[in-house]
Order: structure tokens, then sequence, then C-alpha cells
């Protein structure tokens, strides 16, 4: 059973067409990397299935579960789009982190929020909220981030506040992790502690889509690797085998771009 | 989009039901007058008499307005079986503030000029008054004619009886808020001199006030004040009534000693 | 010099309580303008065009006029026009129309200041809410509004303090504030006449009052200044 199922996904912004015809899927446990020229619709791709845009066609399942279908757009209301979301996490590249809170905050806010819908809340709250924030701790604890649990984001370097948000987007437990280009807007000598998290989450079969310019990193970490050009999955197929042997002369072209710079 | 076009109309039809509602609510004053304003006061009760703060004509002992205008004002809203409320107003928006009917007549020592009889229903007048020339006391022996006077930069009060008198006598005249102002303006140095009432005059300028280096020379034309009403108004016939018995009763000339102005006082048949 | 020390009791009394006027239009213009702000500038950003427009047709006519005519139309207009002096001649009416003049007014200036804090939050914020299942609501009370706030404090501690010094132009309706309060003294007001200091004293209400809301909104800035 694939964990995601994506069919004849297309997106249109007006009258340019970003995504065209993308099916893929991915076992559980496995991790995917996007790779591909910016504007080539990988993070397009990405905020689709997160809901953050409303694809123009096809269809998407979790789990053999169609969570969206574009023939149905009826079942496409807020709050059902609400709930569908949980299926994923999400990592931004410019981590947004909510400045107002500490970084335990951060990790707990979305917890506390929904745990306010469940039929006990008001007979545990304590109980519900002691265990968020053991959770929380224990997460940021994964993260390498004990010592800065208090701290405001704007008391922490770039990536520890993208460690903070990958423990965030952690805390409510999705089924599917995603991640946008997490290390572009990081200093050269900072990507590496983000890296190693997202290495390790892979070692413990966290199921994740990986949109990065990190080739070396896609090779060893992805099992999968999917290459974008134009809006359309140009090479797709076991990680080594596309980087080190790569079919199409486009994906010759943008591999040669990279390793020259 | 239907359904929003439909809550747009039906936001309007309830806006403008409102604004109906609002300008109907009071029918009697939207027709011409089944009512009369004399009615239209004792209907309501109270007699609102618009003022500002003028002795001795209307001014303040605690929290009660007392003075000539104000006592008088008193005794007419008990003969009409009615109480008095006194409101104090900006004097340039009275005519608004009776049109706008939130008083019912104006009653402070008000002169009776073409401008304001022809926007209000005014009563006979009850009272004398001059336009005084006010100057400093180290000058006031130079200017003790009309003619000496027209060297002056002078100040008066827009739209005022004593902006009238100036220019009818060849002033050079500049217009200032009010007479408070106009003094203002002589004392600082900014005018030579201004024309304001001499009952106010009498109050304002000399030893014990804040202007004790002023000082009033040459009377201009002598003036009367009335009460304004609302244009049509019945209720000024009835104050003049209301005057003359107080006049033959002798209580008129009474309230006129206890304030001092019995002087200006002009007679009531 | 002795006759000011004089008149001091007296007029201290006088202008006392017309800052008290002052103060009370002041506060209920903030009590009032403060929610009612937020309610146009939420209107003037909704995909909904009628009530947009109609926000912003509002906002513009508000702050394209003089607030002294503002007051004048709230209340003259229904006496004048709709026969129907809805607001009495009492010193309650005349408050309650410079209250509601001035609410509508600052409100409309508010709302402009709430748009740029609004908008001025990345978008990024209302995704990363969205992705962690947040509702609008939630984004906009857990997340957005004290970013907002933070943001707007100091435009707003300026219209504030503007507001203080604005409320005198309600004397124009005979609302008798700090100002006329000074000024009936120039012809002559509880037995002094001719005293032209008071008027000018009240400046030092003014900026004593002013002092203290400097002072106050400084340390509500401070205070927000633990994050970024």
């Amino acid at each position: 059973m694939s964990i995601l199922k994506v069919e004849n996904l297309e997106k249109h912004f007006g009258s340019t067409q970003v995504l065209k015809d993308i099916s893929f899927d991915m076992d559980e446990g496995q991790a995917l990397a996007i790779i591909g020229s910016s504007g080539s619709g990988k993070t397009t791709l990405l905020r689709c299935l997160n809901f953050l845009e409303t694809p123009s066609a096809g269809r998407i399942y979790v789990r053999d579960e169609k969570i969206f279908d574009s023939a149905d757009m009826g079942s496409q209301r807020e709050k059902d789009i609400r709930k569908k979301r949980l299926h994923f996490g999400m990592v931004f590249q410019n981590f947004n982190l909510f400045p107002q809170y500490t970084a335990l905050e951060n990790v707990m806010l979305a917890g506390q929020l929904l745990a306010k819908e469940r039929d006990d809340f008001k007979q545990n709250k304590k109980q519900i909220f002691a265990d968020l924030e053991t959770e929380a701790r224990a997460l940021l604890e994964k993260m390498n981030l004990t010592e800065r649990a208090d701290h405001y984001p704007h008391q922490l370097s770039g990536g520890q506040q993208q460690r903070v948000a990958i423990a965030r987007a952690l805390a409510l437990h999705p089924d599917i992790l995603c991640f946008d280009e997490p290390t572009s807007a990081l200093d050269p000598e900072l990507t590496g502690e983000v890296l190693k998290v997202i290495r390790e989450l892979a070692e413990q079969n966290m199921t994740m889509v990986i949109v990065t310019h990190e080739m070396a990193f896609a090779r060893d970490v992805a099992d999968q690797i999917l290459f974008m050009d134009g809006g359309l999955i140009v090479e797709q197929g076991d990680a080594a085998d596309v980087i080190n042997n790569p079919k199409t002369e486009r994906l010759q072209a943008f591999l040669s771009r990279l390793s020259d710079t | 989009m239907k359904r929003k076009f439909a809550l747009l109309m039906a936001l309007i039809m309830v806006c403008s039901v409102l604004f109906a509602a609002c300008a109907k609510s009071d029918p009697a004053a939207t027709t011409d007058a089944p009512q009369s304003d004399l009615e239209y006061i004792k209907e309501k009760g109270t007699l609102v008499v618009g003022i500002t703060d003028f002795a001795p004509m209307d001014y303040k002992e605690g929290d009660q307005w007392i003075g000539f205008d104000a006592d008088m004002a008193k005794a007419f809203a008990a003969s009409l079986g009615v109480n008095v409320e006194f409101v104090e107003i900006d004097w340039d928006n009275k005519v608004m503030e009776l049109d706008g009917k939130s008083i019912d007549c104006v009653w402070n020592g008000m002169t009776l000029t073409p401008e304001v009889t022809a926007a209000m229903e005014c009563t006979n007048a009850y009272c004398n008054n001059a336009q005084v020339v006010i100057v400093n006391k180290d000058v006031a022996a130079q200017y003790q004619t009309v003619d000496a006077c027209k060297a002056l930069n002078f100040a008066v009060e827009a739209g005022s009886a004593g902006e009238a008198e100036a220019t009818a006598a060849g002033f050079r005249v500049t217009p200032v808020k009010d007479q408070a102002s106009a003094l203002m303006e002589v004392a600082s140095g900014n005018s030579d001199a201004a024309v304001i009432d001499s009952l106010m005059a009498a109050a304002m300028v000399g030893e014990g006030t804040g202007y004790e280096n002023l000082t009033y020379t040459v009377g201009l034309n002598s003036e009367e004040y009335g009460v304004g009403f609302r244009k049509g108004s019945d209720a000024a016939a009835a104050l003049n009534e209301f005057m003359k018995a107080a006049y033959a009763d002798g209580s008129l000339q009474a309230t006129a000693e206890k304030y001092k102005v019995q002087a200006a006082l002009i007679a009531q048949q | 010099m002795s006759l000011i020390m004089e008149q001091m009791p007296i007029v201290l009394h006088a202008l006392n309580i017309g800052f008290l006027q002052t103060l009370k239009l002041f506060l209920v213009t903030l009590l009032g303008a403060i929610p009612l702000g937020l309610i146009i500038s939420l209107g003037s950003m909704t995909k909904f065009k009628p009530l947009q427009l109609l926000s912003r047709f509002v906002v513009w006519v508000v702050r394209g006029t003089p607030l002294m005519i503002q007051l004048l139309i709230i209340y003259y207009f229904p006496g004048l026009v709709l026969h129907n002096p809805i607001w009495g001649g009492g010193e309650d009416g005349r408050f309650l129309a410079a209250s509601i003049a001035f609410i509508i007014n600052y409100a409309c200036y508010f709302s402009e200041i709430y748009r740029g804090g609004i908008q001025g939050i990345p978008i990024g914020q209302d995704e990363a809410g969205l992705v962690l299942g947040m509702t609008r609501s939630q984004i906009f009370f857990k997340v957005k509004l004290l970013q907002m706030v933070k943001r707007i404090v100091p435009p707003m501690s300026n219209e504030i303090i503007t507001l203080i010094k604005d409320t005198s132009l309600a004397r124009i309706i005979a609302l008798q504030e700090l100002i006329w309060a000074g000024q009936a003294f120039l012809k002559g007001s509880n037995g002094i006449s001719g005293a032209i200091w008071p008027m000018f004293f009240t400046a030092i209400y003014y900026l004593v009052f002013t002092g203290v809301l400097t002072f106050l909104l400084g340390k509500l800035e401070k205070k927000l200044d633990y994050f970024r």
C-alpha cells in the first residue's frame, strides 16, 4: 500500500501552467527528494500537497484514502481541508516560526489548540497540556535544542530556528513531512546541523518529501528522486541512479550547472 | 454571487428604512405646524435658553445661572408652567442652535442688529447698550473723539454690532472670534484698539481685571438688547406680553436694580 | 502676580471641571474607536467587494473632511434637516454627539493603521498556522494579533497624543472642555473677568497629560520588545 499517491495533478496560475500531469507514488518510510531549477514547479507541488494551493486538476490519495479530487470540489470546504492538512507536516524555507512564542511554545501551540476539540478536554485539561509539554520537550531534545526551549526565535540562529520548525511539524504526528528547501535561507556553515537532523529522521524511517538544492544530500538521504523541469516530471527513480546516471539531456544540463558553481 | 447581491440589497433597504424612521419620528415638526412653537415648548415642559457666560446678564453663582436675563428667563418659564434649562452655546452658532431646536431662545444681552432680526423672531428691546472704544490707558487722552480714533487699527468681534459701528465710523478693522479676543488683541499690542459692548467693558477692563491697563473712551451709536426665538415663533409675542406685565407690576425694574442695569432698562408698554 | 495667586483656586477648579470633560471625551473615543477601527479595517480588507468599497468610501469621506465639520454635521444635522433634535440642548447630548463624531473619525484613522499592521505581517505566518491545522480565527487571535499590536503601537501612540489635543475641537458644538473653561475667564466667569492667563494655563494640563501618556505608551512599546 502506498502512503502517498498523486495522479495527473495540474496547476494553473491564470494562463500559465506550472504543473503538468504530475503522477507519482511513494511507500511508507521512504524519503522522496524533488530537485529542479527554480520555476520548475517543485515548490508549487509541495504547496498543493499541503493545500496551500488548490490544484486545477488531479487527485491525491493518502493511504488509499482520496483526500483531493478536482472532480469533487464540494468536499473542499475549509473545515475538511483543515483535517486533511494534518496528514502532512510542512517545514518552510523561511522557518515561519511565531515570533512572540518561545521555542517550546511554538512546538506546543497547535497541539494545544487541537486538544480543545477533544471531548475530554475540559476534564483532563491539565493532564493533556502536561503530556503535550513532555512530548514537545522530547522533540526539542531530539533536535539538540534542550537548552533553547525557552528562547524566542530572534534569539536563535537560523539553523536552530529551522530545527524548532521541524520539531513543531513533528509534534502533530504527520504521516508525511514536507520540506521546502529547508537550508536555502541559511548561512552555509549552518546547513549541516539541519541536514543532520533530516538524515536522522530518514534513518528512523520518517516518510518525507524534500524539495532541495543539495544534490549530495538528496543522493545520500533520499530513496527516490523526482527531477522536475517546466512543470513536468522529467526523470524519476532510485536516488543514486538518477543522480549518477542522468538519462535526459535536461537533467544532465541541470546537474552540470550545479557542479559548476 | 446572487446571494451576495441579495444581501447587499437587504442592507441598503434596512439603512433607508432606518433613515426614514429617523426623519419621520417627529411628525409634528416636519409638517408646517398644526402645533405652534409655544405649544411645542409647553408640551416638552422645558424652555431651553441659549446663553454665554456674560455678566451681568447671565453668569454662574455656584451651580446656579443668575443675572438680569437669567432671572427674567426663570420668571417667564414659570409663567408658562415649564422648567427652564440654561445651555452655554458657541455664539457663532446661535441661529443653528435655534433652528436645530437644541435651544428655544437666545436670551443673553443680544444686540438687535438687522442680521439678528432677519434670522430670528425677536422680542421688543428691553435694554439699552452702547459700543465703546477700548484703548490703552497711557494713550487714552489722545483718542477722545471719533476722528482721532481713525488713526488706530481696530479689533472687533466678527459679525457683531461693534463691527458694524466701527465700519460705519470709518475705522480700519480686523474681525476676530469674539469680544474677549478683541480685548486680548489690544492687551497684547497686536491691535491699537477694540470696540465692544459698554456693559461688557464695564465688567472687563480697568482695576481688578486682567486688563487693568485698558480703558474706554469714545461711545459709538447706542443700541438695544432683545430676546430671539425661532423665526415665526409665537413665543416672542408671549414674552412681549410677559415683559409688559412685569414692567407694570415693577418686578422687571426690581430685577434690573438687583443687577445694576436699571439705567439702561427700556420701558415696556 | 498677587492677583493671579488670588484667582488661582477658582480658576483651577473651573479648569479641572473642563479637564474632566476632556478626559471623558478622550477615554470614550478610545474605547469606541479601537474596536470600531478593527471592524472597519476588516471590512476594507474583505473579499466581499460591496462591503470593501463601502468601508473604503467611509474612510475616504471621514479622513477627507475636517473633524470640525463632522462635529457640526452630527450635532446640527438631525435638528436642522430631519427636524428631529435627537441630541437635545443639554450638556449630555452635546457630549454624546461629540463622542460619536470623535469615535467615527478616529476609528477611520485607526482602521488604516490596523490595515497596515495586518498587511505587514508576512504571509508565511498564515501559512505556518494553516499547515498546523489552525482555523482562520485561531491564526488571527493566537498568531497575528499580538504581532499586529506590536507593529501598530508606535503609529497609534501618535494618533492618541493627537486625540488629546483634538478634543478641544468639540467646543465648536459648545462642549465645555478644557480650553472652553480657560477661555471663559477672558470674558468673565465665576466672578473673574478679563483674565487672560487661564487660557494659556490650559497648555500645562495638556502637556502633563501627554507626558503621562507618552510614558505609558513607551512602557507598552518596551513590554512588546521581547520578540521581533
